[in-house]
């Protein structure tokens, strides 16, 4: 029920229900969705997973909770993430490159010296052809003689060009056909494992050379090296072929390799906390301002005004605090500006109120003989006097209601609270209320008064409280039953007032408490009282720490609720008895489909730009977290007197369009005045009902003083039945 | 705000933010240029990369023709397979029991050539016929003894056809393993064992002197299990009549011992078979001295040799003690190197220690009285003996400052020069050798003790006239560069003494045999180790060298020395350590480290170190 939360404080300034509003939602948002996203996301899956998810998830929540809240940490670990990344790349890229780079070099220097190698190895193999040929032995037998040895020695001599630098391999060719030597390996090389197959092949095949990447494997303890394998197929001196392997181990380009790998992951571990340090530190100096700030805002926001942020240098942070410094005093200025403009307002009004007293006094004095001597009078002149003396026990009533606000208004008003027997108070109201109930035709039926109802109050406070409920309610009864009910609950204790008069218009029941407003301008001619009776009553209720509310629906009646708590200084939680009633006509469903009536039946409903479906909906289903976390607002606070506030943590959206209601009644009330004259018996008997008599002029008054119980509304609607089930649980 | 403090801070103390900043400028420049300085540590050796070949033995191929079997047979031959078992797939069955391969290795200079056959019905037959020709360098027995050989090498291998499978095979070959020179030298390594002389001890000393047997193992089939077993199995035959082992007869490897490997402290434990089981703690000290300079011959990390019999450890013998067991010719250093200066005058060096101050030798030859042409100076250092310049006689006389020289004790009737006394030569008795080169009469004499009758020594076998004496420390092995027909050839033979007529044994030289079969002309030698020569000579053809040669006649591996001309005469110690020095028409050479001769004294004709 957004709507009544809209109404719920329409005295207030607006931006401070609002902000924490625009402050949380965003942020819940947001967690939402991280929650939603990447917590619960997939968390549809089978019980087993979603609480293993569950289990996982329990000590991620607080990082996940500083990560929200703390801004140093997410620059610091988005930077260190982002330099990381950006080191792996360099990484990746500068070996990469270096690695070609040494490969390069050593593939060209390694192809050279094969190369040499088996131009050698062809030549030594024409040599000891021709040596044998010219020894004149036959080709055949013969010059297979050396091969042996030859081979051997050749090995060892092409072996011996680079110590270390490589290794030689012989190789029989795969497709053996004649006399095929042994494999020979210099350097403890295993020929077999050594020389990859691939290569092998692809010597076989072709003429040319063919290298590949291998690891050296070796006979003796040395470990395996990767190394680069040139081949190629030659003959020797009987012109069998065999394959001749140069093996470049690759150790000393690993080397350099590894020693540019270990270069580059230190620098990169040097950089990626440089650049987190870089981070911190300037985050830091930007954030340790503005965590400044936040608190200082958040204290001026608490009403301390005079903080101010410690200013520093000539920087941009400087500038936002000398900015923030300034914005808080200029505050500071008219919020006191305004308060000294309210209390000189106030002062004003109880002085006049003094001062008009005794001039007062004295006319009555003189109006009291005229009116006694009025027999004697002719009858124009009599009934002039009639009027005078009526008109001037509304001056004083009046005058005394004044008087009882501005004590209010200026903080005078003092709690004398004890513990007493509610039920008492009801009696002594309802017995007080009787004459004039008999002659409206009305029942007063007490309910719930069987066990006592104790509570710490000011009964002369409560007294004046529940007469004016009762006489307006017996006032606007239009003869039918009114029904006072009590409960005691939890730490709380209600005094509902129920009619069934014509009841109360929608947003009517926001505007009720407000000063001088009456509901019925034309109905209020037959009334009396001076406007100011639920005013009085709401500061009342308030000074004890309660709630005033009301609730009503045009033609189904109203119902006044007053809840206070057991023992003073104590927060209320709820109220034992709903503000709207049972029997409501909407509870009673006797509403038709179309669902305007019943919008507009339920006083509650204040927004008349909120889609009635929605009202609807929200309306039924209570329980919906969004509208009971919106209806939790303190209806006992006043505009203007914040300090009071019991403070409730989700106050309602969107009270702005209210703000007015409360000033605005001044003309009315003057005016309610003036045509309330024509009904003087009603204030007679209001007057000789009531003791105190300020209190009881007001009591007709169907003023909507623009109050905190506009929330009620909202808890008739929504909350209302949240606080019912509290109330039946209290029970 | 910073500004302002740094400000402040410098003023306060600004000296040692400078002093501060300029150590931390001079570190970090340290860090990043090359040292020049500082850090003092030994340097390990790296052990020298072996670029050995390997030969990997192939089995036959399926329907390998004849050739191909000869072929492989050969190659297989030369690989470093430890039994030949690749070998033997060569072979019918039959063959390759009967065949042995150790029972010989013959060398031959090229490899062997494979000549088809007289015999065998060239390609349908079932026999088929080899011969293995080639020219022979050398033989090594079955008691891995290297002896140059020569001649042609002929022997025939017949192959023939399996007859189940069909497939070639060798039924009939000679016995033992033929290869080429080149294999040989890349699967063979030359190591010396160890045994005592059974007659003579180090002089001043009851230790036994320990004499080089040098064989050949292959160098890659588990070696030193190979030289263990042959420790055990006795010296050569050549050596034997003068040598004697401390191993009783029998002794052996357990069975089961498949290799030795010394531990991680260079200690080698060998096990040996119950006949060593009770021996003495000399006795064992003395077995464990012979496998301990064997084995350090091969392997010189081993530090250590533990004997065990029967589970129980015998004894252990360490690196430092074997000293004290056996004396051993390369380990006992010459005092000073002698040379015969310009005014044939004996002087003398300080050996070893690289201080080239030469000083005369106390003592008649060293004053100058008696012009000389050669000394030989004794072991000891306490005597030498003294050839006058005409070669005519000879003097024996003590290096003690004030000694007279004395009467010559041995004269020379030789007409010229050259037909008189040769280079004299000390053993480690105290013995003189000296070699009467008169054509009339050439002999070998011993003096014993330096004194007394000349004693000739029987030399059976020696054709030609000796023109140089030298006793290996040993006492056992002599070198004699023999004269004939105007070749000079290096000879060794064995010295052995018996009981000869009278008082005076006999002395004789035994089995000679020639250690440099290729040089023609050998001018100088010496002894360089304890099987090792130094050898100036000239191949037939070739250009005088100076080069190494093993005692059997084989050339080891760093075998040729920086070339130096006209060499008069060289000195080398058994000790290896010790620097070679030579005369020659450029005076007093030496050869520091290898890196060429160097001029040490303009004028000297001869140089020798003790013995």
């Amino acid at each position: 029920m957004s709507g009544d939360s809209a109404a719920s404080a329409p005295g207030r300034s607006g931006a401070r229900p609002e902000r924490p509003v625009g402050r949380r939602t965003p942020g819940s948002r947001f967690a939402r969705l991280l929650a939603g996203g990447l917590l619960h996301g997939g968390v549809q899956g089978s019980p087993v997973l979603r609480l293993l998810l569950r289990w996982v998830r329990r000590p991620l929540l607080p990082v996940m909770r500083l990560w929200r809240r703390n801004i140093q940490l997410k620059v610091v670990a988005t930077t260190l993430l982002m330099s990381l990344g950006v080191v792996l790349l360099l990484g990746f890229v500068v070996i990469g490159q270096v690695r070609n780079g040494l490969l390069d070099a050593k593939v060209k220097a390694s192809q050279s010296q094969a190369t040499g190698g088996f131009a050698v190895a062809k030549q030594k193999a024409d040599e000891a052809a021709g040596a044998s040929a010219d020894d004149g032995t036959p080709a055949d037998g013969g010059a297979s003689q050396n091969v042996i040895e030859w081979m051997s020695e050749l090995v060892l001599s092409l072996s011996s060009g680079g110590q270390g630098a490589f290794d030689v391999v012989t190789l029989p060719p795969g497709d053996v056909s004649g006399v095929a030597r042994g494999p020979r390996a210099s350097g403890f090389v295993d020929p077999d494992k050594s020389v990859p197959e691939k290569l092998r092949e692809q010597v076989n095949s072709s003429t040319g050379a063919a290298q590949s990447y291998s690891r050296i494997i070796y006979l003796s303890d040395k470990e395996s090296q990767p190394a680069l394998v040139i081949g190629k197929q030659v003959n020797d001196p009987n012109g069998d072929p065999y394959e001749l392997y140069y093996l470049f181990p690759l150790t000393q380009e690993e080397k350099s390799l590894s020693l540019v790998k270990g270069t580059l992951a230190t620098a990169g571990l040097f950089v990626v906390v440089l650049l987190g340090a870089i981070a911190w530190l300037v985050v830091r100096q930007v954030v340790t301002p503005v965590r400044m700030a936040a608190g200082i805002a958040e204290r001026l926001s608490a009403g301390r005004l005079q903080e101010r942020m410690k200013v520093t240098g000539e920087d941009d942070i400087a500038r936002l605090g000398e900015a923030f410094n300034k914005m808080a005093q200029n505050l500071q200025l008219k919020i006191q500006q305004l308060e000294d403009l309210s209390r000189m307002q106030r002062r004003f009004v109880s002085d006049v109120s003094h001062e008009l007293r005794t001039p007062l006094t004295t006319v009555r004095m003189a109006a009291d003989v005229i009116h006694d001597a009025r027999v004697d009078f002719d009858p124009v002149t009599a009934r002039s006097a009639e009027l005078l003396a009526d008109q001037l026990d509304r001056f004083e009533t009046l005058l005394a209601d004044l008087l009882e606000i501005s004590r209010f208004d200026a903080g005078a008003a003092a709690l004398e609270a004890e513990p007493i027997d509610l039920r008492e108070v009801v009696r002594r109201v309802v017995s007080g209320a009787a004459p004039l109930a008999e002659r409206k035709g009305t029942t007063v039926r007490v309910i719930g008064d069987q066990q006592p109802v104790v509570a710490e109050a000011d009964a002369r406070r409560v007294e004046r409280v529940l007469r004016n409920l009762v006489v307006n309610a017996v006032e606007h009864g239009e003869g039918k039953d009114v029904i006072v009910k009590l409960a005691a609950a939890g730490g709380a204790v209600a005094i509902a007032v129920r009619d069934y008069g014509v009841g109360l218009k929608p947003g009517e029941a926001t505007r009720v408490f407000s000063r001088f407003w009456r509901a019925d301008p034309a109905r209020a001619r037959t009334t009396g009282g001076t406007g100011l009776g639920l005013s009085i009553a709401l500061e009342d209720a308030r000074l004890h720490g309660g709630w005033l509310q009301a609730w009503g629906e045009p033609g189904g009646g109203s119902q006044f609720r007053l809840t206070l708590p057991r023992t003073a200084d104590e927060p209320l939680r709820g109220s034992p008895i709903p503000l709207e009633p049972k029997d409501s006509r909407r509870n009673r469903g006797d509403l038709d489909d179309a669902g305007l009536p019943r919008g507009g039946g339920q006083k509650s409903a204040t927004v008349p730009v909120q889609p009635v479906g929605e009202q609807q909906s929200a309306a039924r289903s209570t329980l919906t977290p969004r509208t009971a976390g919106a209806a939790t607002a303190d209806p006992t606070a006043l505009p203007g007197n914040g300090a009071r506030v019991v403070p409730r943590p989700s106050p309602s959206p969107g009270t702005g369009p209210r703000t007015g209601a409360g000033t605005s009644t001044g003309v009315g009330a003057g005016t309610g005045g003036t045509v309330r004259g024509d009904s003087p018996n009603r204030t007679d008997t209001a007057g000789a009902g009531d003791p105190d008599g300020p209190d009881d002029g007001g009591t007709g008054d169907a003023r909507e003083t623009a109050l905190r119980g506009t929330s009620d509304r909202h808890r008739a609607g929504a909350e209302g039945a949240n606080e019912q089930g509290e109330a039946f649980r209290g029970r | 705000m910073g500004a302002e403090w740094r400000e402040g801070g410098t003023r306060r103390t600004p000296g040692r933010t400078v002093a501060y900043a300029t150590c931390g400028v001079v570190l970090l420049a340290g860090c990043a240029s090359m040292p020049d300085s500082g850090d003092l540590r030994g340097v390990e050796s790296t052990p020298r990369q072996d670029t050995q070949v390997r030969v990997f033995a192939m089995p036959p191929r399926d329907d390998a023709q004849p050739l191909e079997i000869v072929q492989g047979f050969l190659e297989a031959l030369t690989s470093d397979d430890p039994g030949y078992a690749t070998a033997r797939q060569y072979l019918t069955e039959k063959a390759a029991q009967k065949w042995e391969p150790e029972r010989s290795t013959t060398v031959l200079a090229d490899g062997p050539a494979t000549d088809a056959g007289p015999t065998g019905s060239r390609d349908d037959g079932d026999d088929y016929s080899y011969t293995l020709t080639g020219t022979r360098v050398a033989t090594v027995d079955a008691q891995q003894s290297y002896a140059p050989a020569s001649g042609q090498y002929g022997q025939a291998v017949h192959l023939s056809r399996d007859k189940k499978n069909g497939q070639w095979r060798i039924d009939a070959l000679p016995q033992g393993v033929v290869m080429g020179k080149s294999d040989f030298q890349r699967n063979y390594v030359s190591v010396n064992k160890y045994y005592f002389a059974s007659n003579t001890t180090a002089d001043g000393a009851r230790q036994p002197m320990a004499v080089a047997d040098p064989v050949y193992v292959r160098e890659r089939v588990d070696p030193m299990t190979q030289m263990v077993r042959s420790v055990l199995t006795g010296p050569t035959n050549w050596l034997r009549p003068v040598v004697r082992s401390s191993f009783p007869t029998g002794t052996a490897l357990p069975k089961g011992v498949t290799a030795l490997t010394p531990d991680d402290q260079n200690k080698l434990t060998v096990p040996l078979n119950d006949k060593a089981a009770h021996i003495g703690q000399g006795k064992c000290e003395e077995m464990a001295a012979q496998l301990l300079f064997s084995l350090r011959s091969l392997a010189p990390a081993v530090d250590e040799i533990a004997l065990r019999s029967g589970g129980t450890q015998l004894c252990s013998l360490t690196e430092e003690r074997a000293a004290t067991v056996a004396a051993r010719g390369s380990e006992t250093n010459p005092g000073y190197l002698y040379f015969i200066d310009g005014q044939h005058r004996l002087e003398r060096m300080t050996s070893g220690s690289g201080n080239t101050k030469a000083e005369p030798v106390p003592g008649a030859l060293g004053d100058g009285a008696k012009a000389l042409r050669s000394v030989a100076v004794a072991r000891d250092e306490h005597s030498a003996a003294g050839v006058a310049l005409d070669g005519k006689t000879l003097y024996v006389t003590s290096t003690v400052s004030g000694s007279s020289i004395g009467d010559p004790v041995l004269q020379s009737k030789g007409k010229t020069e050259t037909d008189r006394l040769t280079t004299p030569s000390w053993d480690t008795q105290g013995d003189l050798w000296v070699a009467d080169r008169d054509p009339a009469a050439p002999r070998l004499l011993l003096l014993e003790k330096g004194g007394g009758q000349p004693l000739e020594v029987l030399t059976p076998g020696l054709d030609g006239r000796i023109n140089a004496v030298r006793v290996a420390a040993d006492g056992v092995r002599i070198a004699l560069v023999v004269d004939k027909g105007g070749k000079q050839s290096l000879l060794i033979g064995r010295i052995e003494r018996g009981p000869g007529s009278g008082e005076q044994q006999s002395v004789s030289l035994q089995e000679l045999r020639s250690a440099t079969p290729e040089l023609e002309q050998v001018t100088a030698m010496s002894w360089a180790g304890d099987s090792r020569l130094v050898v100036v000579g000239r191949e037939s053809g070739g250009v005088q060298q100076v080069q190494y040669v093993q005692c059997d006649g084989s050339i080891p591996e760093a075998g040729t020395l920086p070339g130096l001309t006209e060499v008069t005469s060289i000195a080398a110690s058994e000790d290896t350590e010790i620097p070679l020095f030579a005369t020659s028409k450029d005076g007093l050479l030496w050869l520091p480290g290898g890196s060429g001769w160097r001029t040490l004294k303009e004028t000297a004709s001869v140089t020798f170190y003790p013995g």
